[in-house]
């Protein structure tokens, strides 16, 4: 009486085994996604550059806007 | 005491409370700039920027963050209006700023990275300034 149920319960814990096996596999591809999620997340929101390649008379054109920009904005500037 | 009434109450106290801190933040910017400048914490640079010298506490990082998010976006938008990169407007502003908001004693950062302290003498500008 006691074989019938054995037999049943076999393939149930085949399939769990499988089933792990298969969770198992996936585990680095999860873990890799999260890692690229951490590192696309930026620490800070602006990059500072330093290298500024920039022409005179640019800063010349733009110097009045700029002037009146900080002017109007003490708390940011 | 019906809950009516405890909830009338509840939802006057969080309008007190947020009216509160929108009004402490409100003060808080008036100044900002300025005042991480005179904290010695906190330098202008080349870019347009506040940097912070050194390490400093997160809660002076995040009020750097704060107001270089808002610079970004005033550049931006000038940058937009007068067909310029917004690295240009950035830098002009920043000859700018080092010309007249950088004080004796306070930090800036020049086009060679290093964090300088002023002295009495002006602070040295990128040729670019003009």
């Amino acid at each position: 009486m006691t074989s019938p149920i054995l037999t049943r319960l076999r393939p149930s814990a085949t399939q769990g085994a499988m089933r792990r096996a298969k969770l198992l596999l996936l585990a680095p591809a999860l873990v890799s996604t999260a890692g690229c999620v951490q590192v696309s997340a930026p620490d800070k929101p602006i990059e500072i550059n330093l290298n500024i390649n920039i022409r005179q008379e640019v800063v010349v054109r733009l110097q009045e806007d700029v002037r009146d920009l900080i002017e109007k904005n003490p708390g940011v500037f | 005491m019906n809950r009516r009434t405890k909830t009338v109450l509840a939802a006057a106290l969080a309008g007190v409370l947020l009216v509160g801190t929108a009004g402490a933040a409100f003060a808080f910017q008036a100044d900002a700039a300025a005042s991480l400048r005179a904290s010695g914490q906190v330098g202008e640079q080349a870019d347009g920027y506040l940097g912070v010298v050194g390490s400093a506490p997160a809660g002076v990082r995040a009020q750097v963050d704060s107001v270089n998010i808002k610079r970004r976006a005033y550049y931006t938008d000038l940058a937009a209006k007068r067909g310029a990169k917004i690295e240009e407007v950035a830098a002009t502003t920043a000859c700018e700023l080092l010309r007249t908001k950088v004080a004796p004693g306070q930090f800036y950062r020049g086009t060679d990275g290093t964090w300088q302290k002023r002295d009495g003498s002006p602070v040295p500008l990128p040729a670019y300034c003009g």
